[in-house]
């Protein structure tokens, strides 16, 4: 990361002015022909003495199946920094439209469990600005400390591409990393999805990225239908594979063909224990047991 | 079977050829604070706070990935989607999901009778080691759709066709769209509690200061054991809380004797109950750990208290000839007598606080020498106890009581007194539990502080 200073912000920024704010940068730039940084930004964003909403916490707990304890969800921090790590995305140096950027896996580090109540400090920034076979990728990376010690509790590396979109002195990607065949296995739980999936995790995690929430604004984007958020089936998942898990673990996703809405999942969860029977780590695949599509795989593992 | 129609006898004194019993210890216990309905817990269900307490006497006793014997518990208050409860807290637990569980429901008595089951089948040798719970949310209720609008909603689901479907629906009337809520009235009499206790309150001729009195020092005594760290390895903190928020510390007498009283109206100048001295609708849930002593040794976890005996009673409060909440006047007799004890012998008493009135009725009904007489066929009056004995660190008047959970909470509280107590005149500890509960019944128990045998 950057050695600069970060830009401190007074709060948490309202992700729902990020989302006007970059549809009309992208207006902007579109009516102008304006080419904004082929750079990255330099700097993070950091916003301190995040707490979690108790009300909001229940709803995300009970949304995604976890139980409703004091210790924050991954993925519900991931949520808590979401709103830091879309301002970066949202600076008006920032490289690439913000809106239409597809997720394409995500990387968290769970050091430590985080209690309902701990004081945060959430900083975001982007790096790594890549080629990929379809556009331009690049990592959001997101680090939540202990506002009291400083103590590194949670690293989150979500990895985003602008797809078509090949900004000058980026490489091209060298290799056609195009998805293996898929062979389903047998399933060990099916997920039913309403229509209404990608509105109740907005309203829990904040983020009404307009593909989410209804057929017709999902449309106006360019999709068929509405699409379940990507961190909504990875946390599903990670609420399923369950208490066994270790306080600290890594959690990984991959995610493959969206999940229009509404739809039936089919996952398969496999464990692996050490030898002394203690949880070492579990596998998850998810897949559209129509079609066979796979959806997303990702695993957890004891840190 | 003649094993069965001999009279019971004391649990320790099996005869010859069937084997001595085994110790049921309380190793400790946990629970959450508890919150005044619509407070801190109004979004947790019964699974989410069942859960939080369960993964808090797991990490106090470091049972993560444990294979325990069986769990037990139960909520009052039940989700019908909830059958499971018990079992699926374990699955949301660190335990080991290979960890057996079934739910309970006995009303009020729903976390003490847990103890004792569990308690019973450790003494015969069928589990090592046991979690004993309970768990209620009077803020999380279940609300039933109406008598009518279930009726219709399974026929059409039986309905095969659009115009039988059509037919169903058209019996639907806007009054079967009215909510069922959960009430806590008596089935067969429509009296919710407090006013069957005003009845009993009054036919005991309980006084409002008397009632305020009891309430005044359960307040009092919670508040101390907090600020003197007795709750300290006894409760998690869960949802921002870390005491009980029916609690307050600074009620007086004077304050308690300006509330209007909500229960017994009828009763005019007579009705005593307020709010003060009748406890509120809470959330909140609790759990213990039981053992066997080798169990508990093993693990190098402490044995606070044995179960020694329990007892349940049942009185005919339909057609008046005793109250609601009087059965554990009947239970605690047949109890003592079982285990050849009287109230000197106890140095603890834990009489549950669902009203004031219903202890000092109790109470009443055991120093009542016609009572004695000719409801309990003894000499004269049971007996007196000593009020310095009596729920000395508080109880639900000032604890609340999320119904289920109470049993949990005594049962741990009241193992950790006698622990710290020690022995009396050479012989250990003793403390007995009182639990009145809806439907006319009660479960009364006896633990003595743990003492090793002689010569371990």
């Amino acid at each position: 990361m950057s050695t600069e200073q970060p830009l401190i912000l007074g709060d948490v920024p309202s992700l729902s002015k990020l989302y006007v704010n970059a549809a009309a940068t992208a207006a902007r730039r579109r009516m102008l022909g304006f080419q904004a940084a082929t750079v990255l930004p330099q700097g993070s964003h950091e916003v301190r003495g995040v707490q979690a909403d108790v009300g909001n916490l229940t709803a995300y707990q009970h949304l995604i199946g976890e139980s409703a304890s004091d210790v924050l969800p991954a993925g519900f921090i991931h949520a808590l920094a979401f709103p830091v790590a879309m301002s970066v995305l949202n600076r008006d140096d920032f490289p690439l439209p913000l809106l239409g950027m597809i997720h394409l896996q995500n990387h968290v580090e769970q050091l430590q469990a985080v209690q309902f109540g701990e004081l945060l400090d959430i900083r975001s920034w982007a790096e790594d600005m890549r080629g990929h076979r379809a556009g331009t990728q690049l990592d959001v990376v997101a680090e939540v400390r202990s506002s009291a010690d400083g103590a590194l509790l949670w690293r989150g590396v979500s990895t985003y591409l602008a797809k078509g979109v090949f900004l000058p002195g980026v490489d091209k990607a060298t290799t056609a990393a195009a998805p293996g065949e898929f062979t389903p296995p047998a399933l060990t739980a099916v997920w039913q999805l309403g229509v209404d999936t990608g509105r109740l995790y907005a309203a829990v995690s904040g983020d009404f990225n307009p593909i989410h929430l209804s057929l017709l604004s999902a449309k106006a984007l360019g999709l068929p239908r509405s699409i379940a958020h990507g961190m909504y089936l990875a946390s599903r998942a990670l609420a399923d594979v369950g208490s066994v898990k270790s306080e600290a673990f890594r959690w990984d996703v991959k995610f493959e063909a969206p999940v229009f809405l509404p739809a039936r999942v089919a996952l398969e969860i496999s464990t692996l224990h050490f030898a002394s029977g203690a949880w070492e780590a579990s596998d998850y695949v998810a897949w559209n047991p129509r079609s066979g599509r796979r959806h997303f795989s990702g695993s957890v593992t004891a840190l | 079977m003649p094993a069965a129609a001999q009279p019971a006898s004391a649990p320790q004194e099996t005869s010859e050829g069937q084997g001595t019993l085994r110790k049921a210890v309380v190793v400790g216990g946990n629970r959450i604070p508890f919150a005044r309905t619509g407070g801190a817990y109004t979004k947790s269900s019964n699974q989410d706070m069942l859960t939080a307490a369960l993964d808090g006497l797991i990490a106090r006793f470091g049972l993560q990935e444990e294979r325990i014997g069986e769990v037990a518990a139960g909520a009052v208050l039940k989700h019908s989607r909830d059958f499971n409860l018990t079992r699926e807290a374990v699955l949301g637990s660190a335990l080991s999901p290979e960890t057996p569980a079934y739910d309970l429901q006995q009303a009020c008595a729903t976390g003490l009778e847990t103890v004792l089951g569990l308690a019973n089948k450790i003494k015969l040798g069928q589990i090592d080691s046991a979690i004993a719970g309970g768990v209620d949310s009077a803020s999380d209720a279940p609300i039933a759709v109406s008598e009518g609008l279930r009726e219709i909603l399974l026929d059409l689901n039986r309905a095969k066709s659009l115009p039988e479907r059509l037919k169903v629906l058209s019996r639907l009337r806007p009054k079967d769209l009215a909510p069922d809520a959960p009430n806590t009235g008596e089935p067969r009499t429509g009296l919710s509690m407090g006013e069957h206790q005003a009845l009993t309150t009054a036919q005991w001729k309980i006084g409002r200061e008397a009632q305020d009195e009891l309430a005044f020092n359960s307040h009092h005594n919670l508040a101390a054991a907090y600020e003197r760290g007795f709750f300290d390895d006894l409760v998690t903190p869960y949802r921002g809380l870390s005491r009980d928020s029916n609690l307050r510390p600074d009620t007086s007498m004077e304050k308690l004797a300006t509330l209007k009283p909500v229960f017994g109206k009828s009763l005019g100048a007579e009705a005593t109950m307020t709010a003060g001295n009748s406890t509120p609708l809470t959330d909140g849930a609790s759990t213990v750990l039981l053992g066997a002593e080798e169990w508990a040794d093993a693990r190098g976890l402490p044995k606070l208290a044995v179960v020694v005996d329990g007892e349940a009673a049942a009185v005919d409060f339909v057609h008046g000839k005793d109250g609601l909440l009087m059965a554990p006047a009947f239970a605690v007799p047949r109890l003592l007598a079982r285990n050849g004890l009287s109230f000197e012998d106890f140095d603890f008493f834990e009489i549950h606080e669902a009203f004031a009135g219903t202890v000092l009725s109790t109470l009443a009904a055991w120093e009542d020498e016609e009572f004695g007489r000719t409801r309990l066929g003894l000499d004269g009056a049971l007996g007196k106890i000593d009020r310095a004995k009596l729920n000395v660190n508080g109880s639900s008047l000032a604890a609340g009581h999320p119904f289920a959970a109470t049993g949990g909470r005594i049962v741990a509280s009241l193992a950790k007194m006698l622990q710290e107590n020690g022995p009396v005149d050479g012989r250990p500890a003793r403390g007995l539990i009182s639990i009145c509960a809806a439907g006319g019944q009660g479960v009364v128990a006896i633990l003595e502080a743990y003492s090793a045998p002689e010569g371990r």
